[in-house]
């Protein structure tokens, strides 16, 4: 239940998406232990908000995949504990927004259905994550570019795709999560968006995503199979990720369906450090 | 040999590259801020003033621009496909 949260809404005026986010906050603080932030003021006002959004968790309302709200929290330094887009919201409730700014019939149901979503009492997950008992020990070769060290597994167990994704094989399972030079690009995460338990993921199919200030990357699965286990500390600390995106900060674990063909297309340490170092290269411009 | 490879494979033979629909793109141009590989060319004098220049910059698989884009005007070609298309030049050029 959101009760005792400080919620930031995009609240846009461009699109209708915007209006509805600015809406459920307005009704989520009718319940007065919840607390408003205005983005408009919170630019010129950071005294009163920070001590707001310090002592409450905090509820992001993006309208649309803009996502002005997530960047507003970002630029304040303010952890998330929940998050919400509304635009994704209603393509996944099948309703189709206005291209005005009014509510109307459709914009009011999705307002309700979010609503009870967030007002309902905190719902058991239906799927539980498994982490298996595999054990992965990472032995590392590093390269060093400025300030920056980029570590990457030399196990022979552990596969790479040219998206910076690793794959750790153990029998028919695989850890997976992202190489330091995503972590590293990124710089602080902020948010992990963690795959559904039990979806199957094709080989180069999106197994959830990391943002930072800077950006957001989709994670692109080395292997395909089904989903058995996500790290959910991440959700809270998606930071461990920037501590260790091998160990603490892995993503997922999958159960494979075919790895012998996923593993025509990926490559082993010798090939990905090597296209590392090409890109770290590349990158210093 | 065109300078890029993926995945063995040379970069301009693999179609990867987001699409954008004129009828929902409404200019925020937050894809050119957030692209970091110049993929996409603003040309403010121009009618049309978003086009995507260097669809070979594109990361093949990533669709993140997509994600940011508020109106919902990007698009991707199907991911499976890309993925046989490339076992299959792969193995095309294996045997030839």
């Amino acid at each position: 239940m959101v009760e005792n949260y400080a919620i930031l809404p995009c609240n846009g005026l461009d699109k209708c998406a915007g209006v509805i986010s600015g809406e459920i906050a307005k009704k989520l603080c009718e319940n007065e232990k919840n607390e408003i932030i205005c983005p408009v003021f919170y630019r010129v006002a950071d005294a009163k908000y920070n001590k707001i959004a310090g002592e409450h968790p905090l509820l992001v309302i993006d309208g649309c995949p803009t996502r002005c709200a997530s960047k507003l929290a970002a630029e304040k330094n303010l952890k998330i504990s929940q998050r919400i887009l509304i635009t994704e919201e209603a393509k996944y409730h099948h309703i189709e927004l206005n291209s005005g700014l009014r509510i109307l019939e459709n914009e009011k149901s999705l307002i309700e259905i979010i609503l009870n979503g967030l007002n309902k009492a905190e719902a058991k997950p239906t799927k539980v994550s498994k982490e298996t008992k595999a054990s992965y020990n990472f032995d590392y070769e590093t390269f060093q570019n400025g300030k920056f060290i980029f570590r990457v597994p030399k196990n022979s167990e552990v596969y790479y795709n040219e998206n910076d994704c690793w794959a750790y094989v153990v029998g028919n399972l695989a850890r997976i999560g992202v190489t330091d030079f995503v972590q590293q690009n990124l710089s602080d995460i902020l948010y992990f968006t963690p795959p559904e338990i039990g979806a199957e993921i094709d080989q180069f199919g999106e197994v959830g995503d990391i943002e930072s200030s800077k950006a957001l990357v989709e994670l692109i699965s080395p292997v395909s199979g089904k989903v058995v286990s996500i790290n959910e500390s991440l959700v809270h600390q998606p930071e461990m990720i920037n501590e260790n995106p091998y160990e603490l900060g892995w993503v997922a674990e999958i159960e494979l369906t075919d790895f012998e063909s996923d593993k025509e297309l990926l490559i082993g340490f010798d090939k990905y450090f090597e296209l590392l170092k090409k890109k770290v290269e590349g990158s210093n411009g | 040999m065109s300078e890029t490879t993926f995945m063995g494979v040379e970069r301009d033979k693999i179609d990867w590259k987001p699409t954008i629909d004129y009828s929902k793109c409404d200019y925020c141009m937050e894809c050119t801020n957030f692209c970091p590989h110049k993929v996409f060319e603003v040309n403010e004098n121009e009618e049309i003033k978003l086009i995507v220049r260097n669809p070979n910059n594109c990361v093949v698989f990533c669709r993140a621009c997509s994600k940011i884009c508020g109106p919902d005007a990007l698009s991707f070609p199907d991911k499976n496909a890309t993925t046989q298309r490339i076992k299959e030049i792969r193995k095309e050029e294996k045997n030839g």
